[in-house]
């Protein structure tokens, strides 16, 4: 199934947050790694599209005073997500090794 | 912690928010955007995190988010959108004439709209970029006496550091000498140390550091806090950088003004090329650090010549402050002037104020204060804009009427869509919608109409407009403006159309649009009363400025060549104005840096008559120094006593005055009468008064002195053969001054420039009474074809019955006739105190006489007439039988 960049960008997002995946957070994650800040709507607009893809399932969690009592829906990776994942980076590696004289430093992970 | 306190966005926008999202995310998003809400509570101001909650809420507003009802209802109301377009688009296309007329008005109403806006908000955007422009203020001397109120800007030399250091409120206090001729303000001869070669550069000015700082021009060479604290340093613009030092960094450098070699300029800085949009518009700024420009100078009260500004605190009250300044400054030149026992003392107690003007505001509101900068006025741009909205409506009216007279055609369509059950409602949403859309047209093909006619626009206007595409301001602008234009012009019609009963519809019973309605009318009359208005003004405009170009003004202007920049002739000017004397196309030869053109050098002085200086009021008059010739050189009418004497000395201190200084002095017997400024003066002549300002003014008083220098030298030539002659004094010129290359002018075209800003006033409502005349005929046309078109029938029987063609011609002329003759009835008296009251403006005017209403009523019916009968003759020639076949 096809993937745009800002889901991948929002699925590898979630999946690395682990249990602790939920709207507020992934939007600080993403601001943090990519230095732009994505709006809250658009964030939304992907989680729930990655849900109906199959790659994210959520479940409801625990309210704060912050949130004025409302309570926090948990995003997770699910093992499609993952599978999604490791397709895109294959194409990707695929291609780079291609190109001559570059580096693509994986050694350093 | 306070969860009151933490959670308070704006309710307005949570109410949105929950009026759009459906239940299944709304819990979530809404905890969400709390959240972002109090984090940034904790790190910045509640607007900003109002302002982010705002945002955020609206970037929700997304498909996932919506509740279903909007989805539903959206997808079936869409359709019937669809449905109202395609409507719309296949009625355009049926009648294309119609549609022509209809958006083509529009368009023309709405490029005019934005060409006006945009140079609406080019004048608004004077003086707006300098850092904290709200605390720049200029001081602005008043003299308040009751019956004659004078504004200006020139203040004494030290009053900027007095005010800075009395008052607190002032955080800094600057100075500028803007005035042309004022030592090297102005223009110059420029070169680089070192270089022979020099080149003529205007845009010269004297400034303070302070103020140099406090107008924060933006840096590319140098340091802004220092640039100019040195003596001798000055500052000088990117461009002019580029021309004397391609390629290198100028600080440091040094540049020779006017050949003065024993004084070398050095350059402080470089800063980034004015923008046309400010007053303080300089290429050369020369620092005022340590210049004294006479002995005493800076500590003298005597003289004002340093425009004043100030950066003032945030929280200063600027009226309070305004009065603080005054008493403080009259308590130290009051004294001053009874030292000297100058009767005026008590005056300047009495009627001395200070106006703090905001930068801001110098070039729309500088009206009746007088200064060297170019402005422009607040009224003008009121006048400008409102014209173009009047445009603007008039192309709404051609909708409007249009729309209500071709009503019987869509009367059955009207009817079905009822009697199939559509609701009133549902078709006002669908006439609107068809106005919206062919607004929406005539806004795309307006934006391009004015896109191809920008430059024209620049050229009449004077201005360097661009089409602002790349901001991000303009495609909303425009598609508001759409939905506005859209609205106005679709409102009535669809009330009107959709209130027709469906059974009286069908039935055939509806024939609308046969006669002219009422409103039809008044619309009519109304765009030809604002065309007439337009018509006499442009008229009265041309006048106005035929009148001034034309009059006499007193002196000689026509065959007078200019010779600029000839003060670094130095002693060598007489030798070369006697050369040039030797030529024979030359008639004539004097020198003066004073010129009868606005912005040449000007002097005021105050004198007395002799004797009398601690009695009488002292009286403003210019005193110009002039050379001996200069009365018969620029044709001036002596008309009592006499010229200077070439021959002697004894002019030493003559005076030539004109008949105004006479008058204002008291003087019957003028000739031989002693007068006092700084110095006693005999007046040997009396010239004929002559205009030396722009006509606006009243003459002043003038006093002519004799005195060898100057940096023009007006030539009077013969008229045969103006190439060779300019050759032949470039040819002088050049032998004399081989490094500087001749500049002149032609004294009549310098004249010229001097109403340029009525010429464009002139052009601009010229070419708005032609878009005027042509949306409301565009409209009358269609109009008219319209009638004649539903007439038809009724037009073939009577020929058939025998009627002539002329008959048939006047039946369907008269009533348009007759709305063109209300209209005429209505502009006539309106334009008559419209410009009544521009002409009041100017001293010397021409007069409204009813020629002008004459000509422009014959103008208008004229071009009425033509727009009627085109249609109203093919039907009075028109085969009956073709108009009756379909029965």
């Amino acid at each position: 199934m096809k993937i745009g960049s800002f889901e991948e960008l929002v699925l590898l997002a979630v999946g690395s947050l682990g249990d602790e995946a939920y709207g507020v957070s992934v939007k600080e994650l993403l601001k943090e790694k990519t230095g732009k800040n994505p709006s809250i709507g658009a964030l939304h607009s992907a989680l729930y599209r990655l849900e109906d893809k199959g790659f994210l399932e959520s479940y409801e969690g625990g309210a704060t005073t912050e949130r004025g009592g409302r309570r926090k829906k948990y995003y997770q990776i699910t093992s499609e997500g993952k599978e999604a994942i490791k397709e895109v980076n294959k194409l990707r590696i695929e291609f780079s090794k291609n190109i001559k004289g570059l580096n693509l430093g994986l050694d350093e992970f | 912690m306070n969860s009151k306190k933490t959670t308070e966005p704006p309710k307005w926008a949570d109410r949105i928010l929950k009026a759009f999202c459906n239940e299944q995310v709304i819990e979530t998003l809404q905890g969400d955007l709390y959240e972002l809400y109090n984090f940034r509570r904790k790190l910045g101001s509640k607007l900003s995190a109002d302002v982010g909650f705002v945002f955020d809420m609206l970037s929700v507003i997304r498909p996932f988010a919506l509740k279903k009802f909007f989805i539903s209802k959206n997808s079936s109301s869409m359709s019937m959108y669809k449905n109202y377009l395609k409507v719309s688009w296949r009625n355009l296309l049926r009648h294309r004439m119609y549609s022509t007329i209809k958006i083509g008005g529009l368009s023309i109403g709405i490029a005019v709209c934005i060409l006006i806006s945009l140079f609406v908000i080019d004048e608004l955007g004077h003086d707006k970029d300098f850092p904290n422009v709200d605390q720049l203020y200029r001081l602005v001397n008043v003299w308040d006496q009751p019956g004659q109120v004078e504004k200006w800007e020139s203040c004494q030399p030290m009053i900027a550091d007095m005010m800075k250091s009395e008052f607190p409120e002032i955080e800094n206090a600057g100075r500028l000498i803007p005035y042309s001729g004022w030592s090297f303000a102005g223009s110059n001869q420029v070169r680089r140390a070192g270089r022979l070669q020099n080149a003529y550069e205007e845009g010269f000015a004297y400034m303070d550091q302070e103020l140099f700082e406090m107008l924060g021009f933006t840096m590319i060479y140098g340091n802004r806090s220092t640039a100019l604290s040195e003596p001798n340093s000055m500052v000088i613009s990117e461009a002019k950088a580029e021309k004397y030092f391609p390629g290198e960094n100028p600080v440091g450098k040094m540049i020779i003004l006017d050949e003065q070699e024993d004084r070398p300029w050095t350059i402080g800085g470089v800063m980034e090329n004015p923008a046309s949009n400010n007053h303080i518009e300089f290429d050369f700024l020369l620092t005022l650090t340590s210049e004294e420009f006479w002995k005493g100078e800076q500590t003298s009260f005597c003289c004002s010549n340093y425009a004043t500004y100030f950066k003032v605190d945030k929280e200063a009250d600027i009226h309070a402050l305004e009065k603080k300044l005054a008493e403080l400054y009259v308590s130290s030149y009051v004294p001053y002037l009874q030292e000297r026992g100058d009767v005026e003392a008590d005056d300047v107690g009495k009627y001395w104020a200070f106006l703090l003007q905001p930068i801001q505001d110098i070039y729309l509101r500088s009206e009746r204060i007088h200064d060297s900068f170019q402005h422009s006025d607040i009224k003008k741009v009121w006048m400008f804009g409102s014209i173009a909205i009047f445009i603007l409506l008039l192309a709404c009216i051609n909708f409007i009427n249009l729309s209500t007279a071709k009503s019987a055609n869509r009367a059955k369509e009207v009817g079905l869509r009822k009697v199939v059950g559509s609701f009133k409602s549902d078709l006002i949403k669908q006439f609107l919608t068809e106005s919206t859309f062919i607004s929406l047209v005539a806004v795309i093909l307006g934006v391009l109409l004015a896109w191809i006619f920008v430059p024209f626009f620049n050229t009449i206007s004077g201005k360097v407009l661009i089409m602002p595409f790349g901001t991000w301001w303009f495609f909303p602008s425009c598609l508001l403006l759409a939905l506005i234009v859209g609205l106005i012009a679709g409102v009535y019609p669809s009330f009107y159309l959709s209130a027709f009963r469906p059974i009286e519809v069908l039935k055939g019973k509806l024939s609308l649009g046969t006669k002219t309605s009422r409103l039809r009318g008044g619309m009519v009359v109304f765009q030809f009363t604002c065309s007439v208005i337009l018509i006499v003004g442009s008229m009265v405009v041309y006048r106005q400025m035929s009148f001034i170009l034309n009059k006499d003004v007193g002196f000689s202007k026509e065959q007078v060549v200019l010779i600029e920049g000839a003060n670094t002739l130095e002693k060598r000017l007489e030798l070369f104005q006697d050369r040039l004397l030797k030529d024979p196309h030359v008639l004539n030869v004097t020198a003066s840096s004073y010129l009868p053109i606005t912005g040449s050098k000007r002097d005021l002085n105050t004198f007395w008559k002799e004797g009398k200086k601690k009695v009488d009021k002292g009286i403003g008059a210019q005193i110009w120094r002039v050379d001996d010739d200069y009365i018969n050189t620029l044709g001036m009418e002596l008309i009592a006593g006499r010229d200077f004497d070439k021959t002697s000395n004894r002019d030493s201190a003559s005076l030539i005055i004109n008949e105004t200084f006479a008058r204002e002095l008291g003087l019957d017997s003028p000739i031989g009468a002693r007068i006092v400024n700084w110095q006693s003066w005999t007046v040997i002549g009396v010239v004929k008064d002559f205009h030396f300002e722009s006509m606006r003014g009243e003459i002043g008083g003038l006093g002519l002195a004799s005195g060898r220098f100057g940096s023009v030298v007006p030539v009077k030539i013969k008229t045969e053969d103006m190439k060779a002659t300019l050759a032949s004094i470039t040819a002088v010129w050049d032998e004399f001054m081989p490094n500087q290359p001749i500049r002149y002018s032609f004294m009549d075209e310098v004249f010229k420039n001097m109403y340029e800003d009525v010429l464009r006033t002139r052009n601009v409502f010229f070419v708005f009474a032609v878009l005027a005349i042509i949306v409301a005929c565009l409209g009358l046309f269609a109009l008219s074809s319209f009638m004649v078109e539903q007439r038809i029938k009724e037009i073939s029987i009577r020929k058939v019955l025998g009627a002539s063609a002329s008959l048939i011609f006047t039946l369907l002329t008269s009533d348009f006739l007759k709305l063109i003759g209300i209209s005429l009835i209505l502009a006539i008296p309106a334009s008559y105190f419209l410009m009544e009251s521009w002409l009041e403006d100017f001293e010397y005017r021409t007069n409204l006489d009813w020629m002008i209403f004459c000509g422009a009523g014959c103008v208008i019916v004229v071009i009425a007439l033509l727009t009627i009968s085109f249609e109203s003759l093919k039907a009075a020639f028109i085969n009956p039988s073709v108009g009756l076949r379909s029965e």
